[in-house]
């Protein structure tokens, strides 16, 4: 039975395995969770599920989710994915686990925050909240920071690597999601970093043709959005 | 060389790397990195952790933060480290992998909301945000729902495994931490969880005398800050009544 990855390529933590599984020849099906349409939280899906996340796995008879154990599993379990991915020498390995770790409270929690209160809840005709807003950039601008100071200090790939792990591929994954912005405020954000912007290109290319494939569901919508919070705030003057 | 583990016994993650050293026979140096006087913004604590967080460890020349980082490299590079703490089966592996990534954004980020915010931020005069308090609890609370209904549904401890690992330590230390909450609130929050409950204690016995002497300096803090707390209200009910 083939491997399933259940998730959404407007997902972050989607798109980091659905390009591994790809750059590594897994044999796999795409099941899409429409989050945008609260798929996530169906009967059906909480029975894979019951955090009503995505992406999730299931592999013959076992389940798992959260990406980063995903992309371990996927790592061990499956062969010809190359060492660089997971590298098996320990020292390495752990710099590895500890950037994955660093991830969730530093530049995800900090994309997550600029997201929701700059196109999602305006999107949603929501009103967003201005402080919240404010330590949401906050917190990102820090990870960005300690991105191009410190994780990126020694080498062109995280923690000093010369190849991408799959730490490359997950926060790659998330400082891309920040393509949902208006152009002014992503170039705002992001133009300060130049070790982070070569960093991005750099794992696009090490991945390609699947990044950008994989991000076309980013870009479009990144488009749609930006035309229609345009729109909204024309109207609202 | 010894390994140097550079910790504060009131921060949660700096305890359950500490036990787990201790549980398992590891040689190691403690060196205290006062959190509550600001010793993690010191010079010397940077060049070891530049983020300026506990716990960090620095074994030779290695250095290492983030402790479910350093509780697996612990698990590999030192020998003697039973097997169940950190399994070679691929499937047990990633699930404790899968709870100690859920964790983040879960328990930890819930527990912390809450106790800075009620506790820790107002009695050491920093700043305290109501709403994050309010929003850590809610958060905590469907944590412990998920822990109860969930991670703890098949077997004593996490994803159904028998014996402890990783991730048990390192979730116990975390919901300990609600300690430092008045017993009124301690109790309203966790009471409704018994395979929690139950939980806690399986790991504290799992891991005794270690846990319960890692854990006396939390308990002492939380003495002194429930008789803090009970001279306040005394103090508040007498200026009312006047």
């Amino acid at each position: 039975m083939t491997l399933k990855v259940y998730c959404d390529r407007m997902s972050q933590p989607s798109r980091a395995i659905l390009i591994f599984c790809k750059m590594n020849g897994i044999d796999f099906e795409e099941v899409h969770i429409d989050i945008l349409n609260n798929q996530q939280h169906t009967p059906e899906y909480k029975a894979i599920n019951p955090m009503s996340q995505v992406p999730t796995i299931v592999d013959g008879d076992f389940t798992l989710f959260e990406s980063h154990s995903i992309l371990i599993y996927l790592s061990c379990k499956y062969p010809g994915v190359a060492s660089h991915w997971y590298p098996s020498d320990l020292i390495e390995r752990a710099k590895v686990h500890s950037v994955l770790d660093w991830h969730h409270a530093n530049l995800r929690r900090g994309s997550v925050g600029v997201i929701m209160n700059n196109v999602l809840l305006p999107l949603n005709g929501l009103p967003s909240n201005p402080q919240a807003a404010e330590e949401a950039e906050k917190t990102l601008v820090k990870a960005l920071t300690v991105l191009e100071t410190f994780w990126l200090k020694d080498g062109p790939f995280l923690t000093g690597r010369s190849q991408p792990s799959i730490a490359d591929l997950n926060l790659v994954s998330e400082v891309m999601e920040l393509q949902l912005l208006n152009e002014k405020e992503h170039d705002r954000i992001l133009s300060p970093f130049k070790k982070v912007l070569q960093w991005v290109e750099d794992t696009k290319s090490a991945t390609a043709p699947y990044f950008e494939e994989i991000h076309g569901v980013l870009y479009k919508a990144s488009k749609e959005f930006r035309e229609l919070i345009a729109a909204k705030s024309a109207t609202n003057e | 060389m010894a390994l140097k583990v550079y910790a504060d016994r009131m921060s949660q993650p700096s305890r359950a790397v500490l036990i787990f050293c201790k549980i398992n026979g590891i040689d190691f140096e403690e060196i205290r990195v006062d959190v509550l006087k600001n010793k993690q913004y010191s010079p010397e604590y940077k060049a070891i952790n530049p983020m300026s967080r506990v716990p960090a460890i620095v074994d030779g020349r290695f250095k290492l933060f983030e402790s479910h980082a350093i509780l697996i490299y612990i698990c590999c590079a030192f020998p003697g480290v039973a097997s169940h703490w950190y399994p070679a089966d691929i499937f047990k592996r990633s699930k404790i992998q899968s709870v100690l990534d859920w964790h983040h954004s879960n328990l930890r980020s819930g527990t912390v909301g809450l106790v800075f915010n009620t506790i820790l931020a107002p009695r050491n005069g920093l700043p305290s945000n109501p709403q994050a308090a309010k929003e850590g609890e809610k958060l905590l609370v469907k944590s412990l729902s998920k822990l109860e209904g969930f991670w703890l549904k098949d077997g004593r401890f996490l994803v159904g495994s028998s014996q402890p690992s990783i991730a048990d330590i390192s979730l116990v230390c975390e919901i300990m931490q609600l300690e430092l909450l008045s017993e009124k609130d301690h109790d309203r929050i966790l009471s409704p969880y018994k395979k929690v409950i139950q939980w806690i204690e399986d790991t504290k016995r799992a891991t005794a005398p270690h846990f319960d002497e890692v854990h006396e300096f939390l308990f002492k803090a939380q003495k002194r800050i429930r008789e803090q707390m009970a001279t306040e209200s005394v103090k508040h009910e007498l200026k009312s009544k006047l």
